[in-house]
C-alpha cells in the first residue's frame, strides 16, 4: 500500500556497495571454482571475460571497470603458471587482459547508458503519478480548506513526514491553516516568515535548530507570496537529493496553484456580490420609492378632494384612503421584516402553538383581501400541539395567504390545511390555490427577495415569500412550494415536532 | 373639566401631536372628556391633579419610555390603562401588559377598534356583571348555579374549563396574557406552561364555538394571548 510518488521519494543511491560486493563475489567465486578444474588456465581468461561482460549488463560503470581490473589481477595471481604468484604476461595473455579492459569499457558505457534512461523515465513517470495523485485529489475538493487539507494529507504520507501551511492574511501575517499536522515552535514560524519575505528557495531551519528536521519553502506564484509550505520529518534527514528537492518543491508549487486559483475565485464572488448588492440597491430604491409614493399620492388627492364633494363620493374616497394605509401598513411591515431577518437581529420566541389559533390570526390578519373567496379550513383532529414564534407565524401564513389572494382570479378557493407528516417528525401547514400554478422557471428564485412572478399585479416589492423562507429557517422549520390538488400553487412550512409534557387532567 | 356631565374623562399620553388631536376627535364625538399630556413626567402629574377614568398610553415616548411611565404609575394608580405601540414590538406589549396595562393597540389602528377597547375597560370599574346570566351565541352561562348550556342543552365542563370560561367573562372584551391565565389558574408556577394553556382553549372551543376553524368568541392574540369577545367582533 502507499501513495504514487512513493519509491521515487524514497530510492536512494545506496546501490554501489551492493554493485562492488556482487563483482568481488563473482571473481573470487570464479577463482575458488577454477581451481579445482583441471583446464588450460587460457579458458579461465575467456570465463572472467564473459563474466565481465555478464556483469556489465548488472551493475554500473564504475563496477564493471573494478571487476575488469579485478579479474584480471585474480587471473593472473590464481590460474596463470606459476599459480599464486604474479608473472608478467605474455603477448597473449596481455591481450587477454586488455580484451577484459576493453570489454569492460564498451559494455559498462552501454550499460550505464540504457539504465539511466530506464531510471530516468520510471522515476518520471512515478514524480507523474505524485503529482496526477494530487492533482486529482485538489480537483475533487470544492474548497481552499479541503484542498489544504489534501494535500497535506498527501504530502505527509509521501515524504513520512509532518506538514504544514501556512497562508498569508488580508493583514500580511501568516496563519497555520488547521489541516497542518504540526504546530510550529517560534524558530519554525521564524524561518517560516524568513522563507516568505526573503523569498528563500530554501529556507531549511538546519543552523537553528541543529537538526536537519524540517524545510520551509515559500508558495508564491507571479513573485507574490501567498504562504509557505514545511515539511518535518521524524528523525534526521541528511541531505536531500535534487530530485527530492524537485518533489517537495512541485508539490509546493501545487498548492500555491490551487492556492491562488482559489483566492481569485473568491475575489470573483464577492466582486459579483457587490454588483448584484448594488443592482439589488437599485431595485429597492425604485420599487420602495414607487409603492410608497403610490399610496401616498392616493391620499393626497383623496383628502384633498373630501372636502368638496358630496356624501355618495366621501364614501367612496374614504375606501380609496383605507385601502392606501393598509397598503403602506402592510409595506412597511415586510420592509422591516426583511430587515430584521438581515440585520440577524430576529430571535424567535418560541412557544407551544395551535395550528388552529395560528390559522384564525392570520385570517383575521389579513382583512378585507380574502372577504370575496370561500377559505377552507382543513385540521384533522390529532394535530399536536408544536414549538413555533406565533407571531412569526403569523406573519407566514398572512404573507402566503396575501400571495394566493394576488396570484389567483378573484372568487376562486383558498384551502388551509394543517398536519403531522407521515412519520410524524414536523407538523405541516399549507395554503393552497386554485390558480394557474408556479410556472417551472420561476421554482429557482422563488425565494429570492425582489424578485416577482412574471404575472404579478402592480403592487408588492416581492419580499413576500423571502420574509416567509427567513423567519420559517429562524424557527428550524422550512417553505416548500408545490403544485395543489387542484393545480394550483401549495406553500408547504413545516417545522419539527416534539412532544409537550403533560398537561393536568380535570376530566372524569 | 368634568363639571358639564359625568362624561367619563380619558387622559391622551403621547408625544405625537397628530395622533392627540385624532385621538380628540374620536374620543370627543364618542362622548368623552380628553385631557393631554405630550411626555411621561407631564402625564403622570396630570394624574396626580386628578385621576381620569381611563388612559392611553403611547410606549414609544421619548425620554421616559412608556413602560417606566406605566410601572411608576401603578405603584399608587390602578387607573385602566390602554397601550399604544408600534409594530414589532410584541415583546414591549406583552411587558406592558405583564406591568399592569389592561389592553394594547397596534398603531396603525382604526377608530372603531379603539372605542371598542375603551368601553370593555372602562366597563371593568363597573359591576363586573348585572345579572347572574351570561350570554353569548347560543351559549347561556349561569354564574350563580355554575351551568352553562347551548342552545338549550346542558353542557358537561370541567371544573378547570369552567374556571377558564369564567375568567374569560369577568374580562371580557379584554386581552388576558397567557401569563396571567395560567397564573390564575395553574399558580405562579405553571405561568410559563403555555401548552396547558393551548390544551384547555381548544377544549373550551370545542365545547362552546360553533365553528372550531373560525372561533367567534374566543380569539387568539398572537404571542400575546387570548381575548373574549361577548359582542360582535369589532372588523379590524
Amino acid at each position: 500500500m502507499g501513495i504514487p510518488g512513493r519509491e521515487y521519494w524514497r530510492a536512494r543511491p545506496n546501490a554501489w556497495a551492493r554493485e562492488f560486493s556482487e563483482v568481488m563475489c563473482a571473481v573470487f567465486g570464479v577463482a575458488v571454482m577454477g581451481w579445482f578444474v583441471p583446464v588450460s588456465y587460457h579458458f579461465f581468461g575467456y570465463i572472467y571475460l564473459l563474466m565481465v561482460i555478464a556483469l556489465s549488463l548488472r551493475v554500473g560503470r564504475w563496477p564493471v571497470l573494478f571487476a575488469a581490473g579485478l579479474s584480471a589481477v585474480t587471473w593472473n595471481f590464481v590460474f596463470m603458471p606459476p599459480r599464486l604468484a604474479f608473472e608478467m604476461p605474455d603477448v597473449d595473455d596481455s591481450l587477454m587482459l586488455g580484451c577484459f579492459c576493453f570489454a569492460a569499457l564498451i559494455g559498462g558505457q552501454l550499460t550505464a547508458r540504457i539504465r539511466e534512461r530506464e531510471r530516468d523515465e520510471r522515476q518520471r513517470e512515478q514524480r507523474s503519478a505524485a503529482f496526477l495523485h494530487l492533482t486529482r485529489a485538489l480537483a475533487a475538493t470544492r474548497t481552499l480548506d479541503e484542498a489544504v487539507e489534501a494535500a497535506l494529507r498527501q504530502a505527509d504520507e509521501l515524504f513520512a513526514a509532518r506538514t504544514a501551511v501556512w497562508l498569508v492574511d488580508e493583514s500580511g501575517a501568516l496563519v497555520a491553516h488547521p489541516a497542518s499536522s504540526f504546530s510550529p515552535d517560534t524558530n519554525e514560524l521564524k524561518t517560516a516568515t524568513a522563507a516568505l519575505h526573503d523569498g528563500l528557495r530554501w529556507g531549511r531551519n538546519t543552523e537553528e535548530l541543529g537538526t536537519g528536521r524540517s524545510l520551509h519553502l515559500p508558495l508564491t506564484r507571479a513573485g507574490h507570496a501567498l504562504g509557505t509550505f514545511a515539511v518535518r520529518w521524524p528523525g534526521e534527514l541528511g541531505q536531500l537529493s535534487s530530485k527530492q528537492r524537485d518533489l517537495i518543491d512541485g508539490f509546493a508549487e501545487q498548492i500555491a496553484l490551487f492556492v491562488e486559483r482559489e483566492q481569485l475565485r473568491m475575489s470573483a464572488e464577492r466582486e459579483k456580490l457587490l454588483l448584484e448588492s448594488d443592482r439589488l440597491h437599485r431595485t429597492l430604491l425604485d420599487s420602495v420609492s414607487h409603492e410608497l409614493k403610490t399610496p401616498l399620492a392616493v391620499l393626497r388627492s383623496a383628502t384633498e378632494k373630501l372636502g368638496t364633494i358630496d356624501e355618495q363620493k366621501r364614501l367612496t374616497l374614504t375606501g380609496e384612503i383605507n385601502q392606501a394605509t393598509r397598503r403602506l401598513d402592510h409595506l412597511v411591515a415586510n420592509l422591516l421584516h426583511q430587515t430584521r431577518l438581515e440585520s440577524g437581529g430576529l430571535t424567535p420566541l418560541v412557544d407551544w402553538c395551535d395550528a388552529r389559533d395560528l390559522i384564525e390570526v392570520a385570517r383575521r390578519a389579513t382583512g378585507e383581501a380574502l372577504v370575496s373567496r370561500s377559505v377552507k379550513v382543513e385540521i384533522p383532529q390529532d394535530v399536536p400541539l408544536f414549538l413555533a414564534d406565533a407571531v412569526l407565524m403569523e406573519h407566514v401564513l398572512v404573507n402566503l395567504l396575501l400571495n394566493a389572494a394576488r396570484y389567483t382570479p378573484a372568487g376562486s378557493p383558498i384551502r388551509l390545511t394543517a398536519g403531522w407528516s407521515v412519520d410524524q417528525a414536523r407538523i405541516y401547514l399549507a395554503v393552497s390555490d386554485c390558480g394557474s400554478g408556479i410556472a417551472p422557471e420561476l421554482m429557482p428564485q422563488l425565494f429570492q427577495k425582489f424578485r416577482r412572478g412574471t404575472s404579478a399585479p402592480a403592487g408588492g416589492l416581492g419580499l413576500g415569500l423571502s420574509i416567509v423562507r427567513g423567519f420559517m429557517q429562524a424557527q428550524g422549520g422550512e417553505v416548500v412550494a408545490g403544485t395543489s390538488r387542484e393545480g394550483g400553487a401549495c406553500f408547504t412550512v413545516s417545522l419539527p415536532h416534539v412532544a409537550h409534557g403533560s398537561v393536568p387532567n380535570d376530566e372524569h | 373639566m368634568s363639571t358639564e356631565t359625568n362624561r367619563p374623562e380619558v387622559l391622551v399620553i403621547d408625544d405625537e401631536v397628530q395622533i392627540r388631536r385624532l385621538l380628540r376627535m374620536t374620543l370627543e364625538e364618542a362622548g368623552y372628556a380628553v385631557r393631554e399630556a405630550d411626555t411621561g413626567k407631564a402625564g403622570l402629574e396630570e394624574v396626580l391633579r386628578r385621576t381620569p377614568d381611563a388612559i392611553i398610553l403611547d410606549l414609544g415616548l421619548p425620554g421616559e419610555p412608556g413602560l417606566e411611565v406605566l410601572k411608576r404609575l401603578r405603584e399608587w394608580n390602578p387607573v385602566p390603562v390602554l397601550i399604544l405601540s408600534v409594530f414589532g414590538q410584541e415583546g414591549s406589549k406583552i411587558a406592558g401588559l405583564d406591568a399592569g396595562a389592561d389592553d394594547y393597540l397596534t398603531k396603525p389602528f382604526g377608530g372603531a377598534e379603539l372605542l371598542a377597547r375603551l368601553r370593555a375597560l372602562l366597563r371593568r370599574i363597573k359591576p363586573a356583571v348585572a345579572t347572574n346570566l351570561f350570554h353569548f351565541g347560543q351559549v347561556e352561562v349561569d354564574l350563580g348555579r355554575r351551568r352553562v348550556t347551548k342552545a338549550g342543552q346542558t353542557l358537561k365542563l370541567t371544573s378547570m374549563e369552567y374556571a377558564l370560561l369564567q375568567l374569560f367573562i369577568t374580562h371580557r372584551d379584554k386581552v388576558l396574557t397567557h401569563r396571567q391565565i395560567l397564573g390564575e389558574l395553574w399558580g405562579p408556577k405553571a405561568e410559563t406552561q403555555t401548552h396547558y394553556l393551548r390544551t384547555y382553549m381548544l377544549r373550551l372551543r370545542r365545547k362552546l364555538e360553533d365553528d372550531l376553524d373560525a372561533p367567534r368568541y374566543f380569539q387568539t392574540e398572537s404571542g400575546i394571548g387570548y381575548r373574549f369577545l361577548s359582542e360582535t367582533p369589532v372588523h379590524v
